[in-house]
């Protein structure tokens, strides 16, 4: 994070006032003018925490317009589909003798993440895909690849649209469905004592959208007189929230016939059924009385799964949690693990209210988390500024860094698969949670650390440990070669033509990838690696002909490793700040 | 910091130091009696390790240790019959339908009777019991005195009864049925957010036993809660060991200047406290690396690798990554000689225990995979005298609700786990067996049990055995003085 008034550090110069268009809050904080344009450090910054990672091209147009430019040039790009992508990967495959694969579907997720112009969307979506969870690690979805790739292209569709529309497409998507076990939910039955499947009442009140705790505009947990906190709900409201799930199962077609009690079990499926919206099968729908949060759904024969949906969804996204437990979750997968209380009211309040009367309007919830003074200014680098970095984004930056593509030209990105182990690869692969409680949990703090002491959250440090900070280095150490029998490959061109002077190829990493943090010991540490590979003099033969270019150009092609590596693997560049 | 014989023997004097400040004078000789008795009990031999197996998700523990007396199993049977897919397991001495869809009831066949010898809890002896019938070796393991089971085991602040917990009119734990926040009651006795484990308090007190305290708390399995100590760190390893970073030493991209600049920049402290702990991390990993592998590898053929499961869901045979987990445990004990350690926690698990719906086909893979898992282990530990010296329980968030949803179950409370062990009394029940159907005495809601035993006194009976005294089990256990047994007894 840096400073966003004045000329910032880099080249470039920034020119934006900074002021905040967002009014200030009682800390001093506010949110920085959409006029700004900033430096070119400022602009690295910004998008290590707005895109799947900074680029040489995006730093330069974005520090030649300004925020607001950027932002509404990012909003009007449509969605991609990975389903369209996992269909017609599949196709190819089975042409070729073989199937379908998860790998289809992290083809496609890569290929977005490191080549598609909708950046701020795809950052976004990944973030999402993070709070609103479903898994390829739950065995009944490892198989479903076209219904994962519909549920985070849903995710992706609606990510700048309201969060009550997520809600409802998240809850009534197939995959959720089947991944919280509502698909095929039946009510209720006093005679033999079976009752509604709580799982996804519970998890979209927990995770999705208020948490445990009743909580106050900045974040903070209300307390009663002795200062313990208040509980969101009870089990009687996670009990009466269930029956509102009953009913509802696969797509089965526009007419109500064709919801047959077979295809309430999920037999007879119909082409769509992994991806189309759940629908209705009210006979299975409970209607007796339903109380939650509050409110109460009268008993009634006439009951539908479809209106008691719209109350209980209603209810939820209005609960005055949602505005904070969302802005805090956001504010921690893209800019900072320990946002203040300022920060949070800030983003919450614009979650409540846009400006324009709308609450859960997420293109304006983006924007203040991006914008608000403290993603956009730096204070100190000690201390538990920033965030770090997660597995598949560093990779993500990697790839965005140095250009990488498909030797195959557009049309596939294969080879990357899936990262999932934690010995040689990311130990984090998209889509792949082990739990509905995200790879990390937001509060998780690691034991007998600084940050414990400090009392500070660091939710990506539950993936690090003595094995993955091993794997992680062992696999960039591979995956930064240029290698042929590859698909994807770097271009390391820019930085070959740097590499005879060192430090001019190091400050190049500490701008696309360090956002200008990186500090002066480490750089300096860098530039003697790389200089410690010496690049041989030029040999001529009697014609006057190079003879040596082939040394040469490997040498110079080990500098660009050294730095890229050192730059990659170094603590300063995963701590996000 | 070095690890080492004297790096061990600061760490005592330091714990001797907090465990003086923090309690006061009746703790200070309990500091000095774990290390003397570690020092009287230094010749060759002497080991001892806890290994917990997490079963995350909440494991349906109804459906793993069943009542199968006529009273009981009408009322298991009439909680679980709910259609389309019935859970309702079949009674002992049903054969196996193999023209049945797999993974249902009837292809598992009748759950497998086993007989306690009810010297301990006599007053289940008016009942019978059986195991999954996915469980064979388990069922073999009790019947060999191996393994005992406690029963209806739980969160508890102190004793409950039904009409207490109705009445809130005495203390409840926090956050009941909640995953993330039950995970972190069993392994760290308060809701999520806990910093220090249990295991891991348990090896701060016996780390300095250790030539090597990094190698006293392993975890194959993630970061854990549990194996977090207060001085302890876990150490993590995968299936095949501690991974080496590579490119530290030597030439790295053809340059040595780069090795030794890589070596320091990943190492060094840092003024930003998650690069800070990054670089702890790593320097962790680089510093037990090579000393830990040298010793691991000398054991692969001393611990031969698990044969493969066969998954009731498709009755094929199947890689069993618990056994794999486990392997990598014995490995590691196996390897004691060299990595100088005597005392040490380990943690594994297993996930997919949120049986919600499908619970069938998905619960009768877990029974088998954790039944095949423990016969391997207890194989092992066989192979190499330590049976007596290794105990193994299992743990999950929760048990699971009686009623079914209509193919799965719900969040419970109180459940059944399983110790495992040559130490263990085995073929007995610890703990009044639950009274199970709606609207017991036991029940607390949609067939859900109250708990009977506190998570406290299963880690106080552990901890026990493992060297810890009455007044290190308080402060570990902060919840045990409220129980009047304080050692269920099912390690003598």
């Amino acid at each position: 994070m840096l400073a966003a008034c004045g000329g910032g550090s880099g080249s470039g110069g920034g020119s934006g006032s900074g002021s905040g268009s967002g009014g200030s809050s009682a800390d001093g904080g506010g949110t920085v003018s959409t006029a700004v344009a900033p430096s070119k450090t400022e602009a690295s910054s910004f998008l290590a925490q707005a895109t799947m990672g900074a680029t040489e091209a995006e730093i330069d147009q974005l520090s030649q317009t300004n925020y607001g430019t950027w932002f509404n040039a990012q909003f009007a790009k449509p969605a991609q589909s990975h389903r369209s992508y996992v269909v017609n990967r599949g196709a190819d495959r089975a042409a070729n003798g073989g199937g379908p694969s998860q790998a289809d579907f992290f083809e496609s997720w890569w290929k977005q993440a490191v080549t598609g112009d909708d950046q701020l969307r795809q950052r976004a979506t990944f973030a999402l895909s993070e709070i609103l969870v479903i898994s390829f690690a739950e065995a009944n979805l490892a198989v479903q690849y076209r219904g994962v790739s519909s549920y985070y292209d849903m995710l992706a569709e609606n990510a700048f649209g309201n969060y009550r529309d997520l809600l409802e497409k998240v809850s009534l998507h197939p995959m959720m469905g089947i991944y919280l076990s509502h698909r095929g939910n039946q009510k209720e039955d006093p005679a033999t004592g079976r009752v509604p499947d709580e799982n996804y009442a519970r998890e979209i009140m927990q995770l999705f959208s208020i948490g445990l705790y009743q909580l106050n505009l900045d974040g903070t947990p209300k307390t009663d007189g002795s200062g313990r906190p208040l509980e969101t709900y009870t089990h009687d409201d996670i009990a009466g929230l269930a029956k509102v799930f009953t009913g509802w199962s696969y797509y089965a077609g526009p007419s109500a016939a064709a919801r047959t009690d077979r295809r309430f079990f999920g037999n007879d499926r119909v082409d769509g059924w992994d991806w189309l919206p759940m629908q209705a099968y009210n006979k299975f729908h409970s209607t007796s009385e339903k109380r939650f949060l509050g409110v109460t759904i009268p008993a009634s024969a006439a009951s539908t799964a479809e209106a008691d949906l719209k109350i209980a969804l209603d209810t939820i996204f209005n609960h005055p949690n949602v505005g904070p437990y969302v802005s805090k979750n956001l504010i921690q997968r893209m800019v900072t693990s320990n946002p203040s209380p300022g920060y949070v009211a800030r983003v919450a309040a614009v979650f409540n209210n846009n400006g324009s009367g709308v609450r859960g309007d997420m293109k304006a919830v983006f924007q203040a988390v991006l914008l608000d003074t403290e993603a956009r200014t730096v204070t100190a680098s000690s201390g538990a500024v920033g965030k770090l970095r997660e597995p598949v984004l560093r990779y993500a930056h990697f790839l965005r860094a140095f250009k990488a593509s498909s030797t195959q030209g557009a049309a596939n990105f294969t080879g990357i698969n899936n990262t999932d182990n934690p010995t040689n690869s990311l130990g984090q692969s998209p889509m792949s949670s082990p739990t509905v409680f995200n790879f990390f949990r937001i509060g998780y703090t690691p034991p007998n650390s600084t940050l414990a002491t400090a009392n500070k959250a660091a939710p990506e440090m539950q993936l690090v440990h003595e094995v993955t900070v091993a794997g992680y280095a062992n696999f960039m150490r591979d995956r930064i070669l240029y290698r042929t029998d590859r698909d994807i490959q770097p271009d390391y061109s820019a930085e070959v033509a740097l590499a005879e002077n060192p430090a001019a190829l190091v400050d190049r990493l500490k701008l696309l990838l360090f956002a200008g943090q990186m500090p002066d010991g480490v750089r300096n540490q860098i530039i003697a690696a790389v200089s410690g590979r010496t690049i041989p003099a030029v040999t001529r033969n009697a014609a006057g002909e190079i003879t040596n270019q082939t040394a040469i150009d490997n040498a110079k092609l080990d500098r660009v490793y050294i730095a890229v590596f050192l730059s990659m693997t170094a603590p300063d560049y995963l701590a996000q700040k | 910091m070095s690890h080492n014989i004297s790096a061990s023997r600061r760490e005592f004097l330091r714990k001797a130091t907090i465990l003086t400040g923090s309690v006061g004078t009746a703790a200070a000789p309990f500091a000095m009696n774990m290390a003397a008795l570690g020092s009287a009990a230094a010749q060759t031999g002497d080991y001892k390790a806890l290994v917990c197996i997490f079963l995350y998700g909440g494991n349906d523990s109804l459906n793993m240790v069943l009542p199968t007396d006529a009273v009981s199993w009408n009322s298991y049977t009439g909680m679980r019959s709910q259609q389309p897919d019935p859970i309702a397991l079949r009674p002992v001495g049903t054969a196996a339908n193999n023209g049945a869809a797999a993974g249902t009831p009837d292809a598992l066949g009748g759950v497998l009777p086993i007989v306690p010898n009810f010297t301990a809890s006599a007053e289940n002896n008016t009942r019978t019991f059986a195991l999954h019938p996915a469980m064979t070796d388990a069922a073999a393991l009790f019947t060999a005195g191996r393994l005992a089971i406690v029963a209806n085991a739980g969160p508890l602040i102190e004793p409950l009864t039904k009409a207490e917990y109705q009445a809130r009119s005495k203390r409840v734990a926090p956050k009941l049925f909640s995953h993330n926040d039950q995970q972190s009651t069993w392994q760290a006795l308060a809701p999520e957010g806990a910093k220090i484990g249990w295991g891991g308090r348990l090896g701060d007190l016996v780390a300095s036993q250790n030539a090597r305290t990094a190698f006293t708390n392993i975890s194959v399995s993630g970061n854990a809660v549990f194996l977090s100590g207060e001085t302890a760190f876990q150490y993590q390893v995968g299936n095949g060991g501690a991974v080496q970073i590579g490119g530290l030493t030597g030439n790295l991209f053809n340059s040595t200047a780069a090795a030794s600049n890589f070596s320091s920049i990943i190492t060094a402290d840092n003024q930003n406290l998650f690069a800070k702990e990054y670089a702890a991390v790593v320097k962790r990993s680089v510093d037990a690396q090579s000393t830990f592998q040298t010793a691991y590898n000398a054991t692969a053929t001393a611990v031969p690798a698990p044969s493969q499961v066969l998954q009731p869901s498709n009755r094929n045979n199947a890689t069993n990554n618990l056994a794999e987990q486990l392997r990598v445990v014995a490995r590691t004990i196996a390897a004691r000689g060299a990595l100088g350690t005597r005392r040490q926690v380990f943690f594994v698990s297993m996930g997919g225990f949120d049986t919600h719906d499908g619970q069938n086909r998905n619960h009768a893979d877990l029974m088998a995979r954790l039944s095949h898992a423990l016969n391997y282990f207890d194989t092992q530990l066989l192979a190499l005298g330590l049976r007596d010296s290794v105990t193994t329980f299992t743990a999950s968030d929760f048990g699971r609700t009686g009623s079914s949803n209509g193919d799965g179950t719900d969040h419970g409370w109180g459940a059944h786990s399983f110790v495992m062990g040559g130490a263990v009394r085995g073929k007995e029940i610890y703990g009044r067996f639950p009274i199970i159907g709606m609207g017991t005495t036991d029940e607390v809601g949609s067939g859900s049990l109250l708990p009977q035993v506190s998570v406290d006194q299963i880690g106080g009976t552990l901890g026990r055995w493992f060297g810890a005294s009455d007044a290190n089990l308080d402060m570990i256990f902060p919840n045990l003085r409220n129980f009047t047994q304080r050692n269920l007894g099912f390690l003598g």
